[in-house]
């Protein structure tokens, strides 16, 4: 009796001081995962507290720099009937005083100044929020608005304007972002799903075999910033591509080529092997094998690898810094001066560097990590899309 | 029935590694007959079919000597594997029906091998499917996925998917041993069907099935044959005394 009790007391102790240790083990993990999202939450806030004013149509939709123009516009003598304050009938525009600066506000659809040219003749169609400078031989600086429409009409036929189209949106960065996207893939899918082909499928095992795959696992740990000293060294300087986004795209391919080839092969092992035994078994070569059967059970499997690639891509700043620049525009070639260009990444980085305005940093990483999440939803609808199909 | 050499097996040895698989094989293998191998597990008996349509090659470090003949075309060094696996199908154990369509599971054969047009595979799909015995079932559902239908309906599949490359052998390696008892019996009912246009080499290791449907039965163990001859001889009146103990079950 007495034994039975003394166990029974035992019992209770231990549980009391398990309880203990497990409370407090409990907490601590509790405690850990709250940082951690605290820590996320404190950095998206801050980024989206700085950045989110500056984010609107004009900052998605506009070029970065200020472009100004000469055009000249034939103007016509066809009297709208709109008698606003602003409205200039020769032109067929409305205009306003704004900080200042007189600023097309409205534009009509027969208006003239929808085909204005450029000094070397070529179409410079005028836009809302147009800012005008100079009309005839009438500076703008510190006008009137009704000296403004004064000088507008004045006179008939051709009128020489001045007209500056403000900057301070990231459309160069993003079509930059796309151009280079577009190129590093084309470069570096191919090669990379072929090197994965090859690894899994025709090598044989052994030495050679090892050592291929031990470079591509210390390739893929490389900090991209050496990337970037090699991209300069041998692609901007070497092969004298100066800051383009085709060094860009190549520094970026090689930088990515172990992440796509070991997705690839990740996703190639997962095909059965009784499917290649199967079809080997009805007389395919080992192409055909490979064509028909595995590359397309593989294709969920690759396309996850390109948007995770097109996600490294949007997020690096380091090895395209120093092989595509800082200069926000839009590559009108390859190779050259004109090739340069700035992404979301790189631009920051030089807002940071060369001007005190964090302001529109954050609101370019705000851009940044809108669609950094974009990517992610994207990536896990396909898989689990495609891990239905498979099994319906 | 006269026994008519559809295969010569001549001092065949296959090695995996320093591994010896198969020792001295010496056979004649008959046209247009079942021909069952048995024997315990790891005895050869499906390495020794797979030689047969050259799969081993497929497997890294395999070295074979002695020669395999087909109507006397020596399969190794007289032909090439593509060729003799279109004329030599293989039907495995795991139903295996490729990710498609039913359609595009039987038209795939045909289709690397350079059929194109529509009307001639939708006449071989049809007369594929019929011959294995499951085209009233499947007919509606042509397009759907191969993998929406049960074990034994992928495994007639795969079957059918053997049939449209029109071989004249059928390799089967346990081709019931996943699949429930009423399948099976349908799958031995279509190769006592299918030996009256085909020579078919069965591997099982239900002795049971060997002695329902083969005219043949081979005895394997550790690698060698010990004993083979007509199924009714090897069942009733076993020669070796191994063979007796391992079909009445002594060891298995």
């Amino acid at each position: 009796m007495r034994a039975k009790a003394r166990r029974w007391e035992f019992t209770m102790i231990k549980n009391s001081n398990t309880k203990l240790k497990d409370g407090i083990a409990g907490g601590l993990i509790y405690l850990s995962a709250t940082i951690t999202v605290a820590i996320l939450i404190v950095i998206i806030g801050f980024v989206l507290y700085k950045g989110l004013p500056g984010i609107n149509l004009k900052f998605l939709t506009r070029m970065w720099d200020d472009v100004t123009t000469v055009v000249d516009v034939n103007r016509n003598n066809v009297t709208g009937n709109n008698t606003e304050a602003g409205y200039v009938e020769s032109l067929g525009i409305s205009i306003a005083l704004e900080d200042e600066a007189v600023v097309i506000k409205s534009i009509d659809n027969d208006s003239p100044v929808k085909d204005a040219v450029n000094v070397k003749k070529v179409p410079y169609a005028l836009k809302k929020g147009d800012v005008i400078g100079k009309a005839g031989s009438t500076n703008f600086k510190n006008i009137t608005l009704e000296e403004a429409k004064l000088a507008l009409n004045e006179g008939t036929g051709p009128i020489k304007m001045k007209v500056t189209r403000p900057g301070g949106g990231i459309v160069p960065m993003l079509v930059s972002t796309i151009y280079i996207i577009g190129l590093t893939l084309i470069i570096a899918a191919p090669i990379g799903i072929c090197a994965a082909i090859y690894l899994n499928e025709y090598a044989k095992p052994g030495k050679t075999l090892n050592i291929i795959r031990f470079a591509i696992q210390n390739l893929a740990g490389i900090p991209s910033i050496i990337y970037g000293l090699f991209g300069m060294l041998v692609f901007v300087q070497g092969f004298k591509m100066s800051y383009s986004i085709l060094a860009g795209s190549f520094t970026l391919s090689i930088m990515l080529l172990p992440t796509i080839i070991s997705t690839t092969e990740e996703t190639l092992k997962e095909v059965p092997r009784t499917y290649r035994e199967s079809s080997m078994g009805l007389g395919a070569t080992k192409l055909q094998t490979i064509s028909k059967i595995i590359i397309p059970s593989a294709l969920p499997g690759i396309l996850v690898a390109i948007i995770l690639s097109i996600g490294r891509i949007v997020g690096e700043s380091a090895a395209l810094i120093w092989t595509a620049g800082t200069i926000a525009q839009i590559p009108k070639t390859l190779v050259g001066s004109e090739a340069a260009a700035a992404t979301l990444t790189t631009k920051m980085y030089w807002l940071i560097k060369e001007t005190a305005d964090l302001e529109q940093a954050s609101s370019i990483a705000v851009v940044l990590i809108v669609l950094v999440i974009a990517l992610n939803i994207l990536s896990k609808f396909i898989t689990r899309r495609f891990l239905k199909k498979r099994t319906s | 029935m006269k026994d008519e050499t559809k295969f010569s097996v001549k001092d065949l040895n296959l090695f995996y590694g320093n591994f010896q698989a198969l020792k001295n094989i010496n056979m004649e293998l008959y046209k247009g007959q079942i021909t069952a191998f048995i024997g315990p597990s790891g005895c050869g008996k499906s390495t020794f079919l797979k030689t047969i349509n050259r799969m081993n090659d497929l497997v890294e470090g395999v070295k074979i000597t002695g020669n395999i003949t087909m109507d006397g075309v020596d399969i190794y060094k007289d032909m090439d594997a593509i060729t003799l696996r279109t004329r030599v199908g293989m039907v495995f154990q795991q139903p295996n029906p490729f990710p498609m369509s039913i359609y595009d599971n039987v038209a795939y054969g045909p289709r690397i091998h350079g059929v194109r047009k529509k009307s001639v595979l939708d006449e071989i799909v049809e007369k594929s499917l019929k011959q294995a015995a499951i085209w009233e079932e499947v007919k509606d559902k042509l397009k759907k996925s191969a993998l929406a239908v049960s074990g034994g309906q992928q495994q007639r599949i795969c079957i059918a998917r053997t049939l449209a490359i029109e071989p004249e052998v059928i390799l089967m390696d346990e081709p019931t041993s996943a699949l429930d008892p009423i399948s099976t019996l349908k799958i031995e009912d279509l190769a006592t069907e299918l030996k009256k246009d085909y020579t078919i080499i069965i591997v099982t290791h239900n002795m049971q099935q060997a002695g329902r449907i083969s005219d043949k039965t081979a005895f394997f163990l550790t690698g060698e044959v010990i004993e083979y001859g007509d199924t009714e001889q090897i069942f009733n009146n076993p020669r070796d005394k191994k063979t007796e103990d391992y079909i009445t079950g002594r060891f298995g």
